[in-house]
């Protein structure tokens, strides 16, 4: 059964007196331990999809469903231990003024969950953190180990599903990769299940079974993960976008 | 010594005292570059010392009167900055009057900006019908002149220096609630605010350890700011026989009671004219040297 | 002849925490060519084209032991004189045209404005090379994009205003730092496609700072790799996958492609000691 379902969702915004549709009668499912890609250029509405099952973005029409079952608003506490997000830019998902420490333990205080010190150094060092930046605060620390600690607070709750909003578009090739790479095992040690956005086809395909590509609010093409590969797609849209990323790999 | 600056300077500091300090510390640093801000908090370190140690520091009793010395002009033997119409010590008077002064900073420093910080915050983050009540009261307030409306409430609540705190608190207020809602405003929609909310912390929890952080630092600059403006208020008062009730010294009531003697005997209302003059550039300078410590566009850099 | 000659140029901030260097010991030389300067945050490539305009606010510090610019020494000229230069001589493209761009002008004044006050034309003049500097960056209607305030264009868009707005002087050298970072993937190659175009119509010398190493190769005819304030390699661009440095090689094969296996993406190894120093 299906963890995710998103049935013919739409998110309107209201923009002074004209309306902004951001998503359009949009329709996924992602399976358990699943993950799935969403890919689109700006404007797309990738991004407002997960916004919306967070709750931080309305849901106009269409509903979503996880586990089964129909989301409340407010989202409630038990849906902070299912769901957690991991932003985009990790020098403005972290607040400036707190420790790390209090960044990682704030999810446990909220919860009411004990034996902070222990789960809190367990957390760096499951990012591949150092203890001694336990105190440090996010200033002290570059971008790509920023977002390691925004991966651990996401994971402080134990979720079974971490939606990842282009997690790696601020940072660095190479720490893109360690970024990558750690996400990957974080998933296959955790049996998580992903739902990434990304502009980036390659990052996509690098880390998702299936790919919807979207555009202007709308899904265009649904792909498998070969189908990328062996360039088998079916709308003009997405053989562009993939046109405009293949174009950058050389040799 | 060395080991204790190793301790602040610390990349990986070992404990959350260690961090806070050693952050403290960096910010210090910052500040002591800018000798015009070292030079304010001086001029507050020395109102605090005077006020303190009054008693010690203080040649004479500020209340005894002396006929026999009246008007005395500055430089007299044992009269530093000569004697008032009743033949008390102007500097004496100064020094105890510090006491006073300070009483009446503080009382207003840690009453009106929390309580401006709470509407503020609360109007900036729940927006809606709440921001719309809390705006609205605080334009009221905001609509009086502030000298007329604490006028207007000493008269109704009567004389005396708590009275007088409470009118300026009650006038003071406004700004900090206008400017913490703005701040809160630029906050609320930030990726970290979103983090904590999907993590289920409720909007107190928010507001309280996420919000009200980052609106300390301009309310903090902004408090020093305006003690400036504090003390002329609470100065008019007196000087208006509003604030703080005869014998007890205070720096505005001393300049009201020389003015009738301004032509003739300058000093009278001189030498308090000039405590306030000196305090409140100390305390104007204080801010501005902190905001570039904590104003957090230049934090982190 | 050499259209720029840098010698050990070295950016220095003092800071708290003690000197940080930005920038240690770069040299190179430019003809009227396509110098691509690659390195990821933090490796000195921004302040290394910053310091050529002398752009680089304080507490930063800019030394070197040469740095000419067509036989005028850029060390020693005054303000004045390098106001001269900035924008006639040499224009600079940043990063993201949302916040270059004067947001309460329209794009026209802002167009006209510079040329106005240098050449001392006409308003009409103004108005007509305005709008052919436009159609140069291929923008469809350029009479509408004149009357356009900065936030009703696009990022595509204001990013090929910039240019247009950078190449209306003619000038000999153009600095694009990240030109098209902040742009989706269709629209970049568009925007390169132009710079690149007129870039070799012109003959103009260009300095591309990019953190994207594939990107700089397509369109560079050398490229220098920079680390942590220094030049690790230079390499004609053609020759990219034959770079031997292991950075430059790690930079080449840390991303991900399409169709390139679920395996760990190999990591840069930044303890190896080409590093230190």
């Amino acid at each position: 059964m299906a963890l995710i379902e998103v049935k013919n969702l739409s998110v309107f915004f209201e923009a002074g007196d004209r309306i902004v549709q951001a998503v359009k009668d949009v329709s996924l499912s992602v399976d358990e331990k699943e993950s799935y890609g969403l890919v689109g250029e700006s404007g797309s509405g990738k991004s407002t999809i997960l916004r919306a099952i967070c709750g931080l973005a309305p849901i106009s029409r269409g509903e979503i469903l996880i586990g089964g079952e129909p989301l409340l608003t407010p989202r409630g506490k038990a849906f902070t231990r299912k769901v957690q997000m991991v932003f985009q830019d990790p020098y403005a998902s972290i607040h400036p003024r707190h420790t790390i420490d209090r960044t990682l333990s704030e999810p446990l205080a909220i919860h009411g969950i004990g034996n902070t010190d222990a789960r809190v150094v367990q957390a760096l060092r499951d990012v591949g953190l150092p203890e001694s930046f336990r105190f440090r605060y996010p200033h002290q620390l570059s971008g790509g180990q920023r977002q390691r600690v925004a991966i651990a607070r996401a994971l402080m709750l134990e979720p079974e599903i971490l939606l990842l909003d282009e997690p790696t578009s601020a940072l660095d090739a190479s720490v893109q990769a360690e970024t990558l790479n750690l996400l990957n095992r974080l998933r296959a040690e955790r049996g998580l299940t992903f739902l990434m956005v990304s502009h980036d086809l390659a990052v996509v395909d690098h880390m998702c079974e299936r790919v919807l590509v979207m555009q202007h609010g709308r899904a265009v093409e649904e792909m498998e993960n070969g189908a990328l590969a062996n360039a088998s797609m079916k709308t003009d849209y997405a053989r562009m976008l993939y046109e405009a990323s293949a174009d950058r790999m050389l040799g | 010594m060395t080991t204790l600056t190793e301790w602040l300077r610390d990349p990986s500091p070992k404990s959350r005292v260690q961090a806070r300090v050693g952050q403290s510390y960096l910010g210090w640093l910052r500040f002591r570059r800018n000798p015009l801000a070292m030079a304010g908090a001086l001029i507050v370190l020395l109102l605090i010392v005077l006020a303190a140690f009054a008693p010690l520091i203080a040649p004479h009793d500020p209340i005894a009167q002396d006929l026999s010395q009246r008007l005395l002009p500055p430089g007299t033997p044992g009269y530093l900055m000569g004697t008032d119409e009743f033949g008390r010590d102007i500097l004496s008077r100064i020094i105890y009057g510090s006491r006073v002064t300070l009483y009446i900073v503080t009382m207003v420093a840690v009453t009106a900006p929390l309580f401006g910080l709470l509407v503020g915050t609360v109007a900036g983050y729940a927006g809606g019908w709440v921001d719309q009540v809390l705006m609205r009261i605080t334009d009221i307030f905001l609509a009086f002149p502030k000298l007329i409306l604490a006028l207007a409430l000493v008269a109704v609540l009567g004389p005396g220096i708590e009275n007088a705190v409470l009118a300026i608190a009650l006038t003071s207020w406004p700004p900090y609630a206008r400017m913490s809602r703005a701040e809160t405003l630029t906050v609320r929609n930030a990726d970290y605010i979103a983090a904590v909310r999907l993590q289920g912390a409720g909007p107190v929890r928010v507001i309280w350890g996420h919000v009200m952080p980052m609106c300390m630092s301009s309310v903090v600059i902004r408090v020093t700011l305006d003690m400036a403006g504090v003390i002329l208020t609470a100065a008019g008062l007196g000087f208006l026989g509003l604030g703080v009730q005869p014998p007890l010294p205070e720096w505005g009531m001393m300049i009201s009671s020389g003015r009738k003697f301004l032509t003739d005997f300058w000093w009278v209302a001189t030498m308090p004219g000039l405590a306030i003059f000196v305090v409140s550039l100390g305390f104007n300078l204080l801010g501005d040297g902190l905001r570039d410590v904590l104003d957090p566009r230049s934090a982190g850099k | 002849m050499s259209l720029l000659t840098v010698k050990n140029l070295r950016v220095t901030f003092d800071t708290e925490a003690g000197k940080v260097e930005a920038v240690r010991g770069v040299n190179f030389t430019l003809g009227r060519e396509r110098l691509g300067i690659v390195g990821e945050s933090g490796s000195g490539k921004t302040m290394t084209g910053r310091s050529i305009l002398r752009l680089v606010r304080k507490p930063g510090r800019i030394e070197a032991d040469e740095m000419t610019f067509d036989g005028i020494d850029l060390m020693k000229a005054s303000e004045r004189q390098m106001r001269a230069l900035r924008g006639p001589r040499i224009a600079m493209v940043m990063q993201d045209p949302k916040y270059s761009l004067n947001p309460v002008m329209k794009i026209g004044r802002q167009l006209t404005e510079g040329l106005r006050l240098r050449e001392k034309i006409s308003d009409k003049e103004a108005r007509a090379k305005a709008i052919a500097a436009l159609e140069a960056v291929k923008i469809r209607d350029p009479e509408r994009v004149m009357e356009a305030w900065p936030h009703e264009l696009s990022g595509g868009m204001g990013q090929r205003v910039m240019i247009a707005m950078m190449l209306i002087p003619n000038p000999d050298l153009l600095i694009a730092d990240e030109p098209t970072s902040a742009l989706d993937v269709t629209v970049q190659a568009e925007v390169l496609k132009i710079l690149d175009d007129l870039v070799k119509e012109r003959g103009m010398g260009l300095i591309f700072v990019s953190h994207d190493l594939r990107l700089v190769s397509q369109f560079c005819d050398r490229v220098l790799v920079m680390y942590k304030g220094r030049v690790v390699e230079e390499v004609e661009a053609s020759k990219l996958m034959e770079a031997k440095h292991p950075y430059t090689q790690g930079l080449l094969n840390c991303l991900p492609r399409i169709g390139g296996g679920r395996g760990p993406l190999p990591s840069l190894d930044r303890s190896a000691p080409w590093a230190e120093a």
